[in-house]
């Protein structure tokens, strides 16, 4: 072929107009400006903080400290009750969404239960661990129904609200409609049309969800755990006003950091920092489950 | 009066004339005054307007002298502020506090810190000694005693001790204002239920020991209880500062009747400190602020909201506390204070030990 009709082929080459490239650097520009202000400058702040002790010297005593039982015991605690309210909280929202989408009901129910969910996922804090005493307490409102109205003891047989358990039950409320507010784009995704075409070839229900729409969704179900994970890892006020006797990371760091009687604020920025650690290896897990979970897509 | 000739000057001057309402028992001297509201702003910290009646005194102090008080942060704990300072030492903004209120064993703390200046109020001479820095840092400003604050629509036989409290008709009832690995008021229950239980204040294991039992009974529990929990019936029997527990009973107006009990043994008494910032912004105001407060009018004031104060001996001494006030507040008789080294030492032991001894892993038998 011809220079000239290689070139006609291949299209004339493009010239890259230094301005454009320019252009698109600034927009990226509030992002990493709002990053670097709310999360890289912290972070550097915390890390610097945790080796330091009370006069500013440096050490390395506040991560030594974290070798003491109790907190350690604070960590497995708040993995444990992160992972639960994570995975409950992500199967249960996403059974919610799918069958207020998918599941054929009014088609009222769909708004309602987002504008719900909009509101409910944002309730946490002293409000909620105080509607939940209310009631789920021992004199609490759905307790004593219970009790008068179906002589079910909820305490006798064993349920407590101020237990790890009493918590995880608090932290659904918000873990719930997050769940179903992100899940519900992915759902909407689905075509019906897929499902359709499935069983025109002979596919059985549970052949459809193993091989076309768990696979679609399953990378946005792993992702939005991950959230689940996150946001019950980092709560603190809930757990403070319900039941504080539960030995949970964030209750230890606000102990030393505001409290009235402890006050080694080195310890609570290792205690951050630690948080920070388990966070990134929870995202790395998320990422080694995500990439097997998008190899169909390759 | 000063007040007066202050106003003239200000409306002789052309700024506007700051209409000054006067205090009894307040009369702040004149160079302070006109320093302080050169200032013109105080900044507060961790003051709860009804925490020892500090809304109607931060309104009665901007009433006489004209100063505008920003509160910062009122549920802020004593560690807060500490931290509140310490945050601002450059920052000359509403953010940085010029007066803080904290936990008696806080104030030695701060001192180490460098974060507070030496100031003695005029009425100084007055203060119980034993409640304050020699040096001026810091000084005791009031104390609570411990008290129950029992809702009488849930409880019928009302607790009038420590010892009571084991009973198995409270079952489920009794709670703590607060977590006693980081709350003041809780730490020093435990170490007040030590006294009730036979320990001294040298010795909280008593303390321990005995909220294991009342755990084990099944008559605690393990949530944070309040003015709101209190009235629910979920926490009706809520061990708490007396001047809380009587706000409380105040606020609720009778819908439920709330007595406030003073056990019989175990009176423990809780002191919190004054001190004016080193690197406060508007330091005259700060000074306006202490001798507001450690004025008769102040003293009033907190007693008002059922708080004893350290002067409050002077006080009963010029027959200077109307008999009404008088009688409302709480017999104390008995009452003991623990020094710092006491309070150090429980607290190492009960925030160590509280999470292993009776915290919930103990009532689920972990292997």
């Amino acid at each position: 072929m011809t220079a000239p009709a290689q070139m006609l082929v291949q299209g004339a080459p493009k010239a890259r107009p230094a301005r454009r490239r320019n252009l698109n650097v600034l927009g990226l520009a509030p992002f990493v400006i709002f990053a670097a202000l709310f999360l890289l400058i912290p972070v550097v702040f915390l890390v610097v903080g945790s080796l330091q002790d009370a006069q500013g010297n440096p050490t390395l005593a506040n991560y030594g400290d974290l070798s003491q039982d109790f907190i350690i015991d604070a960590y497995v605690t708040s993995i444990r009750v992160s992972l639960v309210t994570a995975i409950a909280g992500g199967l249960f929202g996403f059974l919610l969404a799918y069958a207020v989408i998918l599941g054929g009901l009014p088609s009222f129910l769909r708004p309602a239960l987002m504008t719900f969910s909009g509101v409910a996922s944002n309730f946490a804090g002293v409000p909620l661990a105080l509607a939940f005493i209310f009631t789920l307490g021992h004199v609490g409102l759905v307790t004593k129904f219970l009790l008068d109205s179906f002589g079910i003891d909820m305490y006798g047989s064993g349920f407590n609200l101020y237990s790890e358990v009493g918590i995880e039950a608090t932290y659904m409320y918000f873990q719930f409609p997050l769940m179903v507010l992100i899940m519900a784009p992915a759902i909407d995704g689905l075509r019906q049309d897929w499902r359709e075409a499935s069983a025109n070839l002979g596919a059985t229900p549970a052949e459809y969800w193993r091989h076309i729409a768990l696979p679609i969704l399953t990378p946005t179900l792993l992702g939005t755990m991950i959230l689940l994970f996150g946001n019950s890892f980092g709560a603190q006020a809930t757990a403070y006003e319900l039941a504080p006797q539960v030995n949970l990371v964030t209750l230890v760091i606000s102990a030393q950091m505001s409290g009235d009687v402890l006050h080694n604020v080195g310890l609570g920025y290792s205690l951050a920092v630690g948080m920070i650690a388990i966070m990134a290896v929870a995202i790395f897990f998320y990422t080694l489950l995500q990439r097997r979970s998008e190899r169909w897509l390759r | 009066m000063p007040l007066v000739a202050l106003l003239a000057s200000a409306c002789g001057s052309g700024t506007p004339a700051v209409s000054l309402v006067p205090v009894t028992g307040f009369t702040p001297d004149a160079t302070l005054l006109a320093a302080a509201q050169k200032e013109g702003t105080l900044n507060v910290i961790a003051l709860p307007p009804d925490w020892c009646n500090y809304g109607p005194m931060i309104t009665a102090f901007t009433g006489a002298t004209g100063l505008k008080v920003n509160s910062i942060t009122p549920d802020a704990g004593s560690g807060d502020e500490l931290t509140a300072i310490t945050s601002n030492k450059t920052n000359a903004g509403p953010q940085a506090p010029d007066v803080v209120d904290v936990g008696y064993s806080f104030g030695a703390q701060a001192v180490q810190q460098g974060l507070l200046q030496a100031y003695k109020v005029s009425t100084w001479s007055t203060i119980d000694p034993k409640t304050v820095d020699p040096n001026g840092m810091w000084y005791g400003d009031y104390y609570g005693v411990l008290s129950f604050a029992v809702n009488t629509s849930v409880v019928k036989d009302v607790p009038a001790d420590w010892s009571d409290l084991l009973k198995p008709e409270y079952a489920h009832q009794i709670a703590l204002a607060g977590d006693p690995t980081a709350s003041n008021q809780a730490i020093q229950s435990v170490e007040a239920s030590a006294l009730g239980n036979g320990g001294t204040l040298d010795n909280a294991q008593k303390g321990l020991d005995f909220f294991k039992q009342l755990q084990q009974a099944g008559n605690f529990v393990p949530t944070v209880g309040g003015q709101g929990t209190l009235a629910s019936g979920e926490t009706p029997i809520l061990i708490t500062w007396n001047y809380l527990a009587q706000s409380y009973a105040d606020a609720l107006k009778g819908n439920p009747a709330v007595q406030v009990v003073i056990p019989k043994t175990g009176r423990f008494g809780g002191i919190y400190v004054q001190g004016i910032s080193a690197y406060a912004p508007h330091p005259n105001a700060a000074k306006l602020w202490e001798e507001y407060l450690y004025s008769d009018a102040g003293q009033i004031g907190w007693l008002t909201g059922y708080c004893y104060t350290t002067r409050f001996a002077d006080l009963v001494s010029r027959n200077a506390i109307p008999a009404a006030l008088k009688a409302k507040l709480p017999d104390d008789t008995g009452v003991v204070f623990p020094s710092a080294d006491q309070l150090t030492a429980s607290k190492t032991l009960i925030t160590g030990n509280w999470k292993s001894e009776v915290g919930v892993s103990v009532a689920t038998a972990k292997p």
